[in-house]
This record gives structure tokens, sequence and C-alpha cells, in this order.
């Protein structure tokens, strides 16, 4: 049954998104709501390998921004449509996730995370010296100007977000309610117990990072047309690995519902903040919200709402 | 049951009312009228005012907010007072389509002008070409090159193939010289800018028949430039051409003096020599560079109005705690404004496809000089001067408002002196 209902509201929001593009018209909306949905994304696909597995990525934008690139040359050869980068860019982030899975996971805590963050590193000295996609210089690439049943392409980019974060949390959703779920949450607990009461970790962390991969790479394919000038510096921005792993530490990283809540808030705080108050504020307002999260709520909204639901009942 | 007459008259009741309002609303309608028209024309931007380009963001910002002051006191553009409604871009293109639609659609600016550098005006560039709107572009490196728009105006002088035209000056300069260098070294950070200036050179050197000697890019992280300075040294070319941001100038300048770098022509594409932080920082070390600039306070460029403008920037530069000098970006972000206000008053109107045409197809008098645009929204003709710093002594600041220390040697047009050559000769 509740799996029925999950589903049901998973569906009710892609009809409501389609729904959406029919009546608002001012393009503002979608942007925002673009980049708020892309931040479900990373901060879901983030939350499979940091918070259902324990171990801390801060590499998110290497992932994301192999996930941009890859539609950049796939644009540039061959003009694919979206739904082709989508999938592409999936597929080669999440053979990364894979590959840097079998080369890192003997490490851990401080020691993975360092190792994520030197990915990301290597990965764009490797694009600013490749200069097919641009290099340092950067690429223009140019929007479709008309796409099918829909009035603007921005739109169109709007509705693929909406169906690409459903998608996202449903992995989630389904990863949580699973044996592999329970097996990841077994590593995050204590990796040598889980070990020893033979659940396969290697196996495991290998699937968690390469869902993580594949979903923080489906998030960026889109980014290309999206801000319409690709270049490393803004392709591998520390703010995608900052916010995708503020926005689950502060919705709460136990279940799916964390990161969609952290990305809905502080997304949308971040998106007022740069049209009202002064966006410098902007990552002090992510840096303070994460600290108090930090001390006061350590499982983040979810965990406090449970923990003073409880008390009541208690 | 009603009488037919009494039904009769309550219907015309309610006709005279419905004529009475529509004369009532046609009375009004000149006062509404009146009252839309009172209010300003409001231009619309994003701006680095945080982030990597705040320092030249925040100036160019100040600039702009002159140029509606000026225009205020005088009585607006057709009669109307002028507004600025600016958002910050954090210098991050990703925040550029969200601003630029929010002051479109939310705001309803009636004009929207580019923010400062490259990154942050191509994002703008597809919303503003689906709308048709006209786009004055603030310091971008050929942004409508791959876009073709017809309605982008931009404002620096970097001609209309901007990459090729940036050094065209300096080699031109080296070219003159006897005996004539023929050995190059190119170098510049791994960056945007320096790439496009860098691929710019690459042709200059193939047209002046000059030899590559030394071709290299470094991270635009690297913090010790002697090892880059060791391996030019190294391979002694006569020329050194350097495309470098604010941070890595410095560290060439100081690692060429550390390591005793002296080729016959050094400088060409280094950003940051123009500010006053870095020109005081390092003083006569400046002496002999040979470097790209638009504007500088010497007599051959003395335009109506600069002056003034600089005067008034340079007391509230002061309070703001930005460029005191003000000599680089501040005047072309009054320009660029100034250039459509002047197509507003011309056309006498805020439709864009009139003001567009009028940009194309006119000169405007600006505080940076004539303004003409070519096809492509560049400059019709290159204006990127080549000046060469001579006798800075110390490191204060007052002496770079002044004449003969920027000396301009390219173009002729605007020459205010002769380069002291080689680059050694006008060493400290």
């Amino acid at each position: 049954m509740q799996r029925r209902v999950f589903l049901a509201s998973m569906l009710a929001v892609v009809v409501l998104g389609a729904l959406v593009t029919r009546v608002i018209q001012n393009q503002y909306y979608y942007f925002a709501a673009y980049v708020i949905l892309q931040y479900v994304v990373l901060a879901t696909a983030w939350n499979i390998l940091g918070g259902y597995t324990g171990y801390v990525n801060f590499g998110s934008a290497a992932f994301f921004a192999l996930g941009a690139y890859t539609s950049v040359v796939l644009i540039k050869a061959a003009a694919a449509p979206l739904v082709v980068l989508v999938v592409a860019g999936g597929l080669v982030s999440g053979l990364l996730g894979l590959g840097i899975g079998y080369l890192t996971l003997r490490l851990r805590g401080v020691f993975f995370a360092i190792a994520t963050l030197a990915l990301a590193v290597v990965l764009q000295t490797m694009f600013i010296n490749w200069e097919y996609v641009g290099g340092a210089r950067g690429i223009y690439i140019i929007r479709p100007k008309t796409v099918p049943f829909f009035t603007s392409y921005v739109e169109f980019l709007f509705a693929v977000m909406v169906v690409l974060a459903v998608v996202a949390v449903t992995v989630a959703w389904w990863i949580e309610n699973s044996r592999v779920g329970r097996g990841l949450a077994a590593i995050r607990d204590n990796e040598e117990a889980a070990e020893c009461m033979g659940v396969p970790t290697l196996k495991l962390k290998l699937v968690a990072t390469t869902v993580s991969g594949v979903l923080m790479g489906v998030a960026g394919a889109p980014f290309p047309y999206y801000v319409t000038y690709v270049e490393p510096s803004s392709a591998f921005n520390l703010d995608y690995a900052v916010n995708s792993l503020a926005m689950p530490m502060i919705g709460g990283t136990t279940t799916w519902a964390g990161p969609v809540l952290g990305a809905v808030l502080l997304g949308t705080a971040q998106q007022v903040a740069t049209v009202t108050i002064s966006s410098a504020l902007n990552l002090l307002i992510v840096g303070i919200i994460l600290v108090a999260f930090v001390i006061l709520a350590p499982e983040g909204i979810i965990g406090l709402v449970r923990r003073v639901t409880k008390g009541k009942r208690g | 049951m009603m009488r037919p007459g009494k039904c009769r008259t309550r219907r015309w009741s309610w006709i005279g009312a419905l004529i009475a309002m529509v004369l009532v609303a046609e009375a009004w309608a000149p006062a509404i009228s009146a009252a839309q028209t009172a209010q300003p024309i409001r231009i619309g931007l994003g701006m680095a005012l945080t982030g990597g380009l705040a320092a030249n963001g925040k100036p160019a910002l100040m600039s702009m907010q002159i140029w509606a002051e000026d225009v205020n006191k005088k009585g607006g553009l057709l009669g109307r007072k002028v507004e600025l409604v600016y958002y910050d871009d954090q210098t991050k293109p990703a925040t550029v389509p969200g601003i630029y639609t929010k002051l479109l659609d939310v705001d309803k600016v009636d004009f929207v002008v580019s923010g400062y550098g490259t990154n942050l005006i191509a994002p703008a560039m597809p919303i503003v070409m689906e709308r048709g709107l006209v786009f004055m572009g603030l310091f971008g490196l050929a942004n409508n090159e791959k876009f073709k728009y017809h309605g982008y105006f931009q404002i620096m002088p970097a001609g209309p193939n901007p990459a090729v035209d940036w050094s065209q000056g300096f080699f031109e300069i080296a070219a003159k010289q006897t005996p004539k260098p023929t050995t190059v070294a190119l170098v510049g950070a791994d960056a945007e800018y320096p790439h496009n200036a860098l691929a710019g050179a690459r042709e200059q050197v193939k047209r002046f028949g000059l030899k590559i000697v030394y071709d290299s890019t470094y991270p635009p992280a690297t913090v010790d430039y002697t090892p880059i300075a060791r391996a030019i040294k190294a391979t002694n070319p006569d020329i050194v051409f350097v495309a470098s941001y604010p941070p890595d100038s410095v560290g060439m300048v100081l690692a060429a003096h550390e390591v005793g770098l002296t080729p016959k022509l050094f400088g060409g594409g280094m950003v940051g020599l123009q500010f006053a932080a870095f020109m005081t920082k390092l003083g006569p070390k400046l002496n002999g560079l040979v470097n790209y600039d638009f504007w500088v306070p010497e007599p051959t460029l003395k335009f109506p109005g600069i002056e003034e403008f600089l005067r008034k920037y340079q007391a509230k530069a002061k309070e703001a705690g930005v460029d005191p000098l003000g000599h680089y970006l501040p005047p072309w972000a009054y320009a660029y404004v100034q250039v459509l206000g002047q197509a507003i008053e011309a056309t006498k109107s805020l439709d864009q496809k009139k003001v567009m045409e009028h940009i194309r197809t006119n000169t405007f008098d600006t505080i940076v000089g004539k303004v003409q645009f070519g096809p492509n929204g560049e400059w019709a003709t290159s204006r990127v001067l080549q000046i060469q710093f001579q006798n800075v002594t110390g490191t204060d600041i007052e002496q770079f408002m002044k004449p003969g220390k920027r000396v301009v040697l390219y173009p002729a047009q605007w020459k205010s002196g002769a380069l002291i050559y080689p680059y050694a000769k006008a060493k400290p």
C-alpha cells in the first residue's frame, strides 16, 4: 500500500509539473525551479553514498561536470537530443563512479573524502586542457529554438528536470526500502561487523558509488542547454559540492525525504536571496544553517521532527 | 410577476450605468497614461558584486549609477527618470539566466544591459535573443561570434576580430624596431581570456614572420612564477608576450625581475596592470613594460566628459573602497549605458527594434571617445592601446593620475610618446 501511495504521489508530481507548463508563462519561475530541482537530484544522489552508506563525497561537482561535458561532446559531435544526453551523461558518470569505487573504497572516512576532492581537481585540469570541448576558453551551446509540446525550451528543461528529480527520488526510495538499503545502512553503522555477518560490502559500495554517479551525471547533462556557455570553472563550481552535501545534512540523511526537503528549503532560500538581499550572503546562509544543524539537529529536519513527535508520544 | 415596463426600466438603468462607467474610464485614461509615462525608465542588469570579478563589478556599477545621476539631473530620458535595477550575479554564470528572466518577466524592466565579463554575458544571450532585445555588452571577448545576434553591442574597443586585434599593436611595435626582433615566447594562464589572447598572438606571430621559441600555459592557481620565468629565460627570446589575469600578472613581473628576464619587448596582454592596487604594488618594476590598455590620462585621450566623470568616480571610490583610479573599466561602464541613453533620446522611443537599428547605424560621442559598432556588434575598428610604463618612481598613486607614466605607443592616432627600447633600457 505504502509503495502504491509513494509511486502515485511521484506520478502526481510529474503530472503537476506538466500542468504547470500549461499555466505559468513567466520564464523566471522555470529557471528558478530548474535550479532547485537540479539540487534535488544532486542531493539525493549524494545521499545514496554519503547518507545511506556513510561515505562522504566532496567531488559531486566532478560527476556533475562530467555529465555536462558528456553532453557538450555529444552536442558538438552529433547534435544529439536531450534524452540521449541525459542517458549518456548518466552512463559516463556512473562508469566514473564505478571506477572510483574500485580505486578508493579501501579508503575510509576523511581519506575517501580527500580522494573525491582530488578527483574533481584532476578532472577539471583535464577539461581545461581539452580543446575539443572548449578547454579553458569555454564553449557556446546554442539552445534549439523550438521544442514540440512546449512554448519555450526553458519549459522543456524544467519538465525534464521534474522527471529526473522524480526518478532520482524513486531510486533513493527503492534503495532505502530494499535489501540493498539495509546492507548500506549496515556498512554505515559498522563495516567490519557487516562484512562478518555476510553483507557483500564491496559489491554494495560499488552499487552506491555507481548509482550516485549516474544520478549526478544526469543532473549535469542538461546544464549546457541551461547555461548555454560551459567552461570548467562554472561546471566544476564549488557550489555543487557544498550544496549537494549541505542539503541532505539539513534535511536529514537517513531517508529519501531528507535531501528533497533540504534541497527545496535551501535551494529556494538561495534563489530568493539572489534577487532580494545581497547574494553575498548566499554561501554564508548555507554555512550558518549547516553549522546550526550539525550542532542542534545532527539528524536534520526529519530527525528533529521524529525526535519531537517521539517526545510528545513518550 | 414583474411588469414588462419595470423590467425595461431596469435594463435601461443597467445600460446607463455601463455607459457612465465607460465615460468615466475614458475621462481617467489620459490621467492614467500620464501617470504611466511618469514612471522611470528601468534598466536591468546582473553585476558581479561578489566573487572573483567583484573588484571590477563594483566600480562598474558605481559608474553606471553616476551616469543615471547625471541623466536624471538633466531631466532624465524622454522626460522620465532613469532607474537601474540590478542583482548580484556572484560571478557565477549559472545565476545569470534566473536574474535576466526575473528582470524581464517579474520586474518588467524596459531594457537590459550585460554584467561584466565574457562568462557572465554568454548565459544572458539566448534570453535577450529570444525576445529580440537590445543588449549592450560590457567587456566580453567575442561573445557574439557564435550567436551572430544583431542586437548585441559590446563596448570594449577590441575591434571586429577581438582575439587577433588584441595583440596587433604589440607585434606591430615589435616589427618596427631595429634590429627587428625575431624570436618570441608566448605564455599565459589556463583560463578563458589568456587562451583567446594567446590564440590571437599566435596568428600575429605568423603574420610578422617571427619564430616561437616558447609557448606554454600554466594553471591559474600557480603561486610561484620563477620556474616559468627561468624556463622562458633559457630560450632567450627577443619578445615575451604574456596573457594573464591580475594575480599572475603581478607574479610574472616579480619573477622576471627576480631571475633577470630581460627580453627586448615584454608584456602585451597582462590584465591587472591597469588597476591602482597592482600599479602601486609594483611601482618602478613596471618601467619598460609594454602592455594593452583602453584609456590612460594622456593628452591625446582627453575626451569630453571623461575628467568630470573621473572626478565624481574618484570621490565616490574612496568611500566605497574600490579602485581609486578608475581608469580601466569605469569609463566604459559609463559609456555603454551612455550609448543606450543617447539612442533612446535620438529615437524618442523605447521600442527595441528602433533603438537597436539606431545603435547599429550611428556613431556616439561618449566619454571614451567616438563609438561606432561593426556588423558583429564589436567596435568597427579596434582601439586597443599599447602603452609603456615610463619614469615610474616609488609607489604613490598620485603619479598614475598624471600623464607621462603610461605613454601611448599605439595606435598612431592616439600616440603620446616614444618607445624606450629595448626593455632593459627603461628598467630601474
